[in-house]
């Protein structure tokens, strides 16, 4: 009995600071994304008054509010192609080749990921000048190329893929060669007595078999990618020229200044749920009986 | 058990001798020793300034002064500002990003300085009303809802203008244009040598260039027609030539424009016209300080010349740039900063403000000025009308504004992503919003 | 014979491809980031013409100037003490609780690991603002009562916040490895007599040691990048970190461009982590096959 209390002391004592922590800076918080985005609340009055659905009545006419959810949903999708796809791909030739240099490699493709946005953005805007003196337009005209205006209104969003695809591919990288590694090579032996090709055994043995991980990363993907958005697009463009790059977390804070908490707060309730519908929908999708090895 | 009671004991009675000590602070303060906190931007004046006229106050009247500044001063007040810690004195100006002065108007939280202007200065027997330049306090830019109060003072003001490279336009022998007629045929020479007529920092620098365009079309008619958000202004045919003049110069805008037009990049347009790659771009006299290591490192093939923005049926106008000091109305020490604004104009200050290049709409501060600067204030005396103001305030309209209206889109318009006509429907549709949510 | 030897040179042409490609992607990272680097000992002006033009001379100048008139050496001490608090708070709160979660039946523990895992789906940029405002009102009462405020402006604060918003990706790491491990361990020392407290700091947490240090690897990148939060809830611009300082720094309108001090904050934003990387990649690398994840 005595002992019983122990535990239960014990337990209590241990998992009580984090819930408590939890509570008042991520439940309590959420709660009041969704309690302010029904109340009209002013920048510089703290008065609230109730007004039921009305922010999102004006959500759906505000064409701003449309474009950098469209925006959003863009580099939602090519960044995580381009990252995915490519971070697969080189996790698959590193791990399966005997190449030299492996760890370097490995070492220097991690890089981008711990640096900060900030620093990213001034390499970037080294990189994109419209001029010769841009790195990217330097270059370019070595090869008898035309200079691009990289954060024009056009190009605007690729080079805001680009940088973001820079910047995440080694992690993913890195993390999917881990998660190879521990693919039995017996597997990729006996399929290449049975004659099959190196893509063939890619996609038959190794994807398969690190399904669960991919399913995972691509689930959170979603998530982490609408953060980075909002930082890249705060640092590099400031969601210009024009809005072209805005994107839903920027117009949000933009808002809370220009037309106060509650519409901000609504926009941010959109923003939840439809990351939170895309993670769902993307795990749903992403459902596969699990290969054992 | 015991030392669980004694330590609630004794934080029980730590909390009240702070809580005590806090509300007995407030009662007690002697009169002569209060302190106000005066918030001032820090632009290419430097902020030097803002501690010697402060150390002079100091001296004048015993009253403390704690100071801020800043270059993106917004975000340091907003915060403390929301969270109802308000400045006593604030100096800052319309038509910044951030628009903090902008969202203050709309909230009615700008205290009436009206009377102030009529108090005596510190140290001094006239009061600033006497020593301000007449019309300085009756347009948009100090009396935001127009009812004939000022409830922001006028600062530093500059002339605002075209600003190009003088010795390249020497070296061609070009002549600076003043119709835009000239403005064109002027465009069409440089193009056949690869120079862009017209580029500009960011899409924000339109406002003082299209207020003065709009006076330089239509005058002070036309203009408050356009920032009251009247009735078929954009339709009239003042409206039209300023669409058409604002579609042409699109044409003729450096393609790179737009693409560097953000916070980070802005810089690089600035050198535009600088080494020769732009001819015009809009911008205000604090840019000769802004660009002083680049212009160092051009040497004798540049130096600044600034124009006024060329007549289209009327004079040549230049929008004059002004900074405002406002008191927040629910400043804790209304009494001691009105002193403090009122201050603002002493010969004192004013002096120490011209030293640095900063110069207040004081009847014959100009006079003493030499070089560039004096080029640049004596823009009024050739020709030129001059224009203050803008954008009537509105009430909150959810995700309206007026940079996003009438200025941002400019980019889209260079880069030929949206015609004149999309642009039109643009400003008239929100332009008939803000009417409706007119303030005062 | 021939077959084989055509194989070969198919197998070498491959190789020889792969490594180009790789040596591409090498160059594309490590090139900007040399390029940085070198930025930042070019004087101002130089940063006006060619971008590829090696400095003429090293101007460490800049340096000097961005820890002091820039206020870099500030900011750089704000973020080692808000980083270094937020790890310490997070390591605290969060081992112990992952511990028990994974290893412990009690009443609500679905509960709780469903919510903790709920939390990563928590967007830690949009619940700033209602953060803010909780501490705005919070600051509000306190002047009422005590005459002074202490919610904003307050490193601590901060920290707590960063390490409250990491928690669910830190339990979620962390229970994922302890309840890999067998009962044994502790049944074993119940028998010796030892505490459930002892058994945990003595026994469980020594082993649990490479993923705690990936925890903190993880955190770390993540705290000290961060500027969000941090431009947020402090709202006095001298109490920043270093990378919302630097934010602030690159984006300033109508004062004189500063671009060697700018590049000289970006290397120090940049050295720590680098430095920190280079020295635990080996272990940074092992943890990841954990998370699948990211914070």
């Amino acid at each position: 009995m005595k002992s019983n209390l122990k535990r239960r002391a014990f337990v209590f004592a241990c998992v009580a600071p984090a819930v408590i922590l939890f509570t008042i800076f991520m439940v309590v918080p959420t709660f009041n994304v969704f309690r302010l985005s029904l109340f009209q609340r002013s920048t510089f009055n703290p008065e609230e008054t109730f007004i039921g659905l009305q922010n999102f009545e004006m959500l759906m006419k505000d064409a701003a509010f449309i474009r950098s959810m469209q925006n959003m949903l863009l580099l939602i999708v090519m960044v995580t192609i381009f990252t995915m796809g490519t971070a697969l791909l080189f996790a698959g030739i590193l791990t399966r080749e005997k190449l030299k240099g492996q760890n370097f490699f490995r070492i220097v493709f991690y890089i981008p990921n711990i640096l900060s946005v900030v620093v990213i953005s001034g390499i970037f805007s080294a990189i994109y000048a419209p001029d010769d003196t841009g790195m990217l337009n330097s270059i370019l005209g070595l090869f008898g190329g035309k200079n691009i205006a990289w954060k024009g209104e056009q190009h605007v969003m690729t080079s805001i893929v680009i940088a973001m695809v820079w910047q995440a591919i080694g992690y993913y990288m890195v993390m999917y060669m881990s998660s190879m590694a521990a693919v039995p090579e017996s597997l990729y032996e006996s399929a290449g007595l049975d004659g099959a090709s190196r893509v063939a055994q890619f996609f038959q043995i190794t994807i398969p078999l690190i399904w669960t991980n991919i399913r995972t990363t691509l689930t959170f993907f979603v998530i982490s990618t609408i953060n980075m958005a909002y930082l890249f697009v705060t640092a590099m463009t400031g969601g210009g020229p024009n809005r072209a790059s805005n994107v839903a977390l920027f117009y949000m804070y933009e808002q809370k200044n220009k037309s106060g908490y509650g519409y901000a707060m609504a926009i941010g309730v959109v923003i939840f749920l439809v990351s939170f519908g895309l993670s769902a929908l993307v795990n749903k999708v992403t459902e596969r009986e699990v290969l054992e090895y | 058990m015991k030392k669980i009671i004694a330590l609630a004991l004794a934080l029980v009675m730590a909390l009240s001798l702070v809580a005590c000590g806090g509300g007995g602070e407030e009662t007690k303060a002697p009169e002569g020793d209060k302190t106000i906190k005066v918030a001032a931007i820090e632009t290419a004046y430097g902020s030097q300034v803002w501690a010697d006229v402060a150390a002079a106050f100091e001296t004048e009247t015993g009253i403390k002064v704690e100071l801020t500044t800043d270059k993106n001063l917004e975000d340091v007040l907003s915060g403390p500002m929301q969270n109802g810690e308000y400045p006593d004195v604030v100096h800052l100006a319309l038509g910044r990003p951030a628009g903090l002065t902008e969202q203050l108007i709309k909230a009615n939280q700008l205290h009436d300085l009206t009377n102030m202007l009529a108090t005596t200065i510190p140290g001094e027997s006239t009061t600033p009303a006497e020593k301000i330049i007449p019309g300085f306090t009756a347009t948009s830019a100090t009396n935001p809802y127009g009812d004939g109060k000022t409830y922001m003072a006028p600062m530093f003001y500059s002339p605002c203008g075209l600003f190009y490279n003088a010795k390249l336009f020497e070296s061609k022998g070009w002549a600076v244009p003043t119709t835009w007629d000239e403005m064109w045929a002027l465009g069409d020479l440089a193009a056949a040598e690869g120079i862009a007529l017209f580029t500009y920092p960011t899409a924000g620098y339109y406002d003082a260039f299209m207020y003065a365009l709009m006076n330089a079309i239509g005058g002070p008619e036309f203009f408050n027609a356009i920032t009251n958000y009247e009735e078929g202004a954009w339709d009239s045919e003042n409206g039209q030539t300023l669409l058409s003049i604002l579609d042409k110069l699109a044409t003729y805008t450096h393609k790179d424009t737009p693409a560097q037009a953000n916070n980070q990049d802005f810089t690089k347009n600035q050198q535009m016209p600088m080494d020769g790659r732009a001819l015009f771009m809009p911008n205000g006299t604090w840019i000769t300080g802004e660009m002083a290591d680049y212009a160092a490192t051009l040497g004798d093939t540049f130096a600044w010349g600034m124009t006024a923005v060329p007549g289209a049926g009327n004079a040549p106008c230049s929008f004059c740039w002004i900074e405002q000091a406002w008191i927040p109305a629910q400043a804790e020490h209304i009494a001691e900063a009105e002193q403090f604004v009122a201050f603002l104009y002493s010969d004192k200050a004013a002096e120490i403000f011209a030293a640095a290049g900063a110069a207040q709409p004081i009847t014959g501060i100009a006079d003493g000025m030499e070089g560039e600067q004096k080029m640049f204030y004596s823009i009024y005396d050739n020709g030129a009308t001059s224009a203050l103001g803008g954008f009537a305030a509105f009430a909150e309209i959810p995700g309206v504004d007026t940079s996003n209206t009438f200025f941002a889109p400019i980019d889209s318009l260079v880069s030929g992503t949206m015609t004149i006509a999309e642009y039109a429907d643009l400003v008239k549709t929100n332009s008939a919003l803000m009417r409706e949510n007119l303030l005062g | 014979m021939k077959l084989k030897s055509e194989a070969n040179s198919g197998e070498r042409l491959y190789k020889i491809f792969i490594y180009v490609v790789l040596g591409l992607l090498a160059v594309l990272i490590l090139v900007p980031v040399l390029w940085v680097v070198m930025a930042s000992v070019k004087e101002t002006v130089e940063h006006y013409g060619n971008p590829w033009a090696l400095p003429t001379h090293l101007h460490w100048q800049n340096f000097v100037d961005a820890w002091n008139k820039a206020d870099m050496g500030a900011y750089m001490g704000h973020s080692v003490l808000v980083t270094g608090l937020a790890l310490v708070i997070l390591l605290v709160v969060a081992l112990p609780a992952s511990y028990c979660l994974a290893r412990f039946k009690f009443v609500g523990q679905k509960f709780f690991n469903t919510c903790f895992m709920a939390g990563l789906f928590i967007n830690v940029n949009y619940i700033v603002v209602p953060i803010y405002l909780m501490l705005a009102d919070g600051d509000k009462w306190l002047k009422n009562f005590l005459g002074n405020t202490f919610l904003l402006n307050n490193h601590v604060v901060v920290a707590i916040v960063y390490a409250a918003t990491a928690l669910p990706f830190t339990i979620y790491l962390l229970s994922s490895y302890f309840a890999t491990l067998p009962h044994d361990f502790e049944e074993a020392a119940y028998i010796d007599g030892a505490g459930y407290w002892r058994t945990m700091l003595e026994i469980i947490f020594p082993m649990a040691k490479p993923s705690i240090i990936t925890v903190v690897l993880f955190n770390f990148l993540s705290f000290w990048n961060e500027y969000i939060i941090v431009k947020t809830l402090v709202v006095d611009k001298d109490l920043w970190t270093l990378p919302a300082g630097l934010l602030n720094l690159m984006q300033a309108q109508q004062s004189a461009a500063e671009y060697g001090p700018m590049y000289a904050g970006l290397v120090l934003v940049m050295l720590p982590v680098l430095i920190l990387y280079m020295c635990v990649q080996k272990n940074l690398t092992k943890g990841m096959t954990v998370g699948g994840l990211k914070g």
